[in-house]
């Protein structure tokens, strides 16, 4: 038997989804982004990925911090492997270092003595998009703000999308006084400010990355719950909601089960433009200073940065360029899905 | 005390530009057009009975004025203005937010509008910018009583408030009685006209006594004690005081009035053409522009594109990414913007890291050290603030003969760094490189600031901290928030700046014991030493200036062997930007000049260094005209070290 069985009209949907070229395309470059993001370590990077140094084999990346000493170095601190590599080198005693493409993190501050940040971008430093006013590396920041503004925006999804569907199920399910409360209590909570409270919490305290999400979930999950609540209104009434409640299906089965299978449609269009909105919420908030806090790379922060900074070009060029590309791609994506599941394609009125 | 008030200031600043934000757009027409020199209408009603001036056992002042006074002046100082300056024009500038209020006491009333009303509020007299020695304002002339604690002044007869009534001793009782009043909703003030000026008397018109707590130094008298009279003839005190007089325009003593009063966009200061002080010995030749406009813009950075655009004639360039980047290019090369570099010598604002003793891992001295050491602020120095900054010695300096030059501020060192973390059991280092103790601690510390252009130091300091085995928690809050944070003794590093100024330094309100440990107090250290508490009182206490130079430079190094307090740097000088047309003297300013385009005259308690530049207009209209054809000029830039400290840069 097989693992996983596809559906006729799943099928239908992905075939439809991979035919149109830019959405699907979109899909398979973020993918693999957000796939090479996670192992950012690897790429990004101010540890080597491997010492061989007098015999033995160091695989500093994901382990714990090597003082300078182990490799002769006169300092306990962490070694700074692109020394070391010139260091060894000029030894010439068969002793190596194997360096990330990128081989500077996103918080250390390459700092020169005969010049001041931001440094312009240039091979031979290996700054290849330049450096912030700090003198960090903005291709490391940008590729760890990515891997940040993602990993937010999934979670956020995740969170605000299961108490939204629940809650809005529930609404469209019992109906009645339940959905009458709810519907109110919804639409007093919708007219928060948001972005006041948020501005008040941040000159409280410092919002790390779980409060600003608590924060935005607490504020995001109601915009699911209206779709929800219809199409379950809509799926309630069939006919096959009907027979399994004359089976004597329980509510959560008849939920489960039933109905939102049946009201997936709805929220996988939703979901690229919630992820889009995610990446934009938390890049505004940090751009306005109540964000992550410093020094969590983040493109909100370059940004900020970067108009603070337009004489050194780079940043900001670095950072519109990249939302450009990601929001673009995420619109895409979304866009493709929408395609793929539009009903209409299937009916034969076409 | 004068500090103290500077702190809330900056406090309110913070809660007001919040404020306003939320209010923005709510502008009213309050004051349009209001003539600048027509009394407020103040309805005779609800008014409360003042308070007599209630003199505490010990104290008071004798009945007639004594027979034996010396009276002293001093016009013979050499003035600082130039003969060339020309009367006219408008300078415009700019503030980060509309003021809630136009008093200058009572709730909202320390916002960044409050300099410009303070400036016109004239002392009795005040204090020469080059030579430190005081100079005669509302009062001519100044003796001091036997008691060591008392000041007599004779009042200068020609002093006329803005709408003009004279001011007589009668406005100076009534000041003390004013704000010693529970209706200005001012404990500060209150607080500060009980226990600190204990009596003060009407001789006759022009003759008037106050008595000061306890002994000073001569030199520090009129610092201490001097205060400002209060139009009496405007006030009518009573419940609502707060709120009838939130906009009302109080007649003042100085050069401008406000003129002009657009709510949320603008205030206008107009120039009194008529002003009683024009012909003093030191305000010839001063606060020329006929009106100053101050625009509310809300950032920094905009700011500054307005002022480029000739929007706003001067701009502050103390920040070296503005002297160095953003002052740049056409209108700078062109000549039209020229820039100034100006070393002063003043007390210098105390900028530290301020370590909470009370905290446990911070209560251990050798951890104080060894942080001390850990701190690479060369590295900062020599990179993010480009070699423009120097490195601060000690916690308080730039009070002359008090300073305590004998001190060197700990530097960045990683071995005494390490031995003095091993000394406090933090030998070991975790797996990401971060010292632990024997009970799993980790030397992980906060620190809380409140300037955002302050991160990019914070983070030098955090990675160079690193090598250390220290790993340094940042934690931003908005400015008010953060001096909150840190007056509530919440915070483990705080990462501030104490205004500084004055005549000599301080200790009781930031390391006596009696602040320690409790909320909305100075001593953010929590530093807590009878031995210090001695000497901090016995200074307080004393008199005699050369025994409160012993005694500061002991409490100086005291503080410095606490370590409770790593100073990080100074800014020896001022720096800015100003259109071809706003002229200067050929000197430029003063040795105490903060800010050479200061429209307003600076009163008692600091030094009168303000109103040295002018606009001129025919200039004005040539470069204007330049510009627009495309000519250019050369381009200024001036330094000027005539009172620059060794080893300044620049």
């Amino acid at each position: 038997m097989r693992l996983l069985t596809i559906s006729p009209l799943a099928a239908k949907q992905w075939r439809r989804f991979r035919s149109i070229k830019r959405g699907y395309w979109s899909a398979v470059l973020l993918g693999a982004c957000i796939v090479l993001s996670l192992g950012a370590e690897l790429l990004v990077n101010s540890r080597a990925l491997v010492v061989s140094y007098q015999g033995e084999w160091f695989f500093p990346t994901y382990g714990g911090f090597v003082p300078g000493r182990a490799f002769g170095l006169d300092y306990d601190h962490e070694t700074n492997y692109r020394e070391l590599k010139a260091v060894l080198a000029t030894r010439g005693e068969g002793d190596w270092v194997l360096l990330p493409l990128v081989a500077y993190d996103a918080l250390e501050n390459d700092l020169r003595e005969d010049a001041y940040p931001p440094y312009p971008p240039s091979l031979a430093s290996g700054h290849y998009l330049g450096t912030d006013s700090t003198g960090r590396d903005v291709l490391a920041r940008l590729v760890y703000g990515f891997r940040t503004a993602m990993g937010f925006a999934f979670t956020l999804l995740l969170c605000s999308y299961v108490i939204g569907i629940a809650i809005g199920c529930a609404m469209g399910f019992w109906g009645g006084a339940f959905d009458l409360l709810f519907q109110r209590l919804i639409e007093i909570w919708n007219l928060v400010p948001f972005l006041f409270v948020i501005m008040i919490v941040a000159s409280i305290v410092v919002p790390d990355f779980w409060t600003l999400m608590l924060l935005m979930v607490a504020f995001g999950w109601t915009q699911m719950t209206w779709y929800m609540r219809t199409s379950t209104y809509k799926e309630k009434a069939r006919e096959y909601v009907l027979a399994a409640r004359a089976l004597g299906a329980s509510s959560a089965r008849m939920i489960g089960a039933h109905i939102l299978p049946n009201a997936i449609s709805v929220i996988v269009t939703f979901i690229p433009f919630s992820i889009a909105s995610g990446v934009t919420a938390l890049t505004a908030l940090d751009y306005l200073g109540f964000g992550l806090p410093p020094p969590t790379p983040s493109w909100g922060e370059m940004l900020a940065q970067g108009t603070n900074h337009l004489e050194s070009p780079w940043i900001v060029t670095s950072v519109v360029a990249a939302m450009v590309a990601v929001l673009l791609m995420v619109a895409y994506v979304g866009e493709a899905i929408r395609e793929a599941f539009d009903p209409k394609k299937f009916t034969y009125y076409e | 005390m004068k500090r103290t008030h500077q702190y809330r200031r900056f406090l309110c600043a913070g809660v007001a530009a919040l404020a306003a934000l939320l209010i923005a757009g709510c502008g009213g027409e309050l004051g349009e057009d209001a003539p600048p020199d027509v009394p407020e209408q103040t309805p005779p009603t609800a008014g409360v009975e003042l308070p007599p001036i209630v003199v505490q056992e010990g104290d008071g002042l004798p009945d007639s004025l004594p027979a034996d006074l010396v009276w002293e002046t001093n016009n013979e100082d050499p003035t600082f203005a130039s003969p060339e300056a020309k009367r006219g024009g408008t300078f415009r500038t700019y503030m980060e937010s509309f003021p809630l209020t136009l008093r200058t006491v009572g709730p909202d009333s320390n916002g960044a509008f409050a300099g410009f009303l303070r400036y016109n509020r004239l002392g009795l007299v005040t204090y020469h910018p080059n030579t430190r020695r005081p100079i005669p304002v509302l009062a001519t002339h100044w003796a001091f009583g036997a008691d060591g604690r008392s000041i007599y002044y004779k009042l200068n007869p020609k002093a006329r408030w803005s709408d003009g009534v004279p001011v007589t001793a009668d406005d100076f009782v009534f000041s003390l009685q004013f704000h010693r009043s529970k209706q200005i909703v001012a404990p500060w003030y209150n607080n500060y006209y009980t226990e600190r000026i204990r009596d003060v008397k009407r001789y006759d018109d022009h003759t008037i006594g106050i008595q000061g707590a306890e002994p000073k130094p001569v030199a520090e008298m009129h610092y201490q004690y001097a205060f400002g009279p209060q139009p009496r003839h405007f006030h009518v005190l009573s419940d609502d005081w707060v709120r009838d007089y939130n906009w009302k325009i109080e007649p003042n003593t100085g050069p401008y009035q406000i003129g002009k009063v657009e709510k949320g966009k603008y205030i206008e200061l107009h120039r009194k053409a008529d002003w009683w002080a024009n012909d003093l010995t030191y305000f010839r030749h001063r606060f020329n522009p006929d009106k100053v406009r101050v625009r509310v813009i809300r950032d920094m950075n905009i700011a500054f594109t307005h002022f480029v655009k000739g929007e706003l004639d001067a701009f502050g360039l103390v920040v070296p990414t503005f002297w160095h980047e953003k002052a740049t290019g056409e209108p700078f090369d062109a000549g039209y913007i020229a820039k100034y570099w100006f070393h002063n010598d003043l007390p210098v604002p105390s900028a530290g890291m301020f370590l909470n003793e009370s905290d446990p891992i911070l209560a251990d001295p050798q951890v104080r050290y060894g942080l001390a050491h850990a701190m690479n602020f060369d590295r900062v120095i020599n990179t993010v603030l480009r070699r423009d900054y120097m490195r601060l010695p000690t916690f308080q300096l730039g009070f002359g003969d008090y300073d305590n030059r004998a001190i060197q501020p700990r530097p960045f060192d990683l071995e005494k760094a390490d031995e003095y973390f091993q000394a406090a059991g933090f030998a070991e280092r975790g797996a990401d490189g971060i010292r632990v103790n024997e009970a799993g601690v980790r030397l992980s510390l906060r620190v809380t600031y409140g300037y955002p252009h302050h991160t990019p130091r914070l983070v030098v300091l955090q990675e160079e901290a690193k090598k250390a085995g220290v790993e340094l928690e940042l934690q931003q809050l908005d400015a008010s928030n953060s001096f909150k944070h840190l007056q509530e003794k919440k915070h483990q590093i705080g990462w501030m700046t104490w205004n500084s100024q004055g005549l000599s330094p301080r200790y009781w309100e930031h390391f006596h014991s009696v602040n320690a440990n409790k909320t909305q107090t100075n001593n953010i250290t929590n530093h807590a030493d009878p031995a210090m508490d001695e000497l901090i009182m016995a200074y307080r206490g004393s008199a005699d200036k050369d025994e409160r130079v012993a005694l500061a430079r002991r409490l100086e190094q005291m503080v410095h062997d606490a370590g409770a307090v790593i100073p990080t740097f100074q800014v020896p000088y001022t720096r800015a930007g100003a259109w071809r047309w706003v002229k200067l003297p050929a000197w430029l300013g003063t040795r105490t000049s903060n800010s050479l385009f200061n429209s307003q005259a600076l009163s008692a308690g600091s030094f009168s260094s303000g109103g040295l530049f002018w606009i001129d207009e025919e200039e004005k209209a040539r470069v204007l005209q330049a510009k627009d054809d495309g000519e250019t000029f050369e381009p200024i830039t001036v330094v000027n070290r005539d009172f620059a400290q060794a080893g300044a840069s620049g």
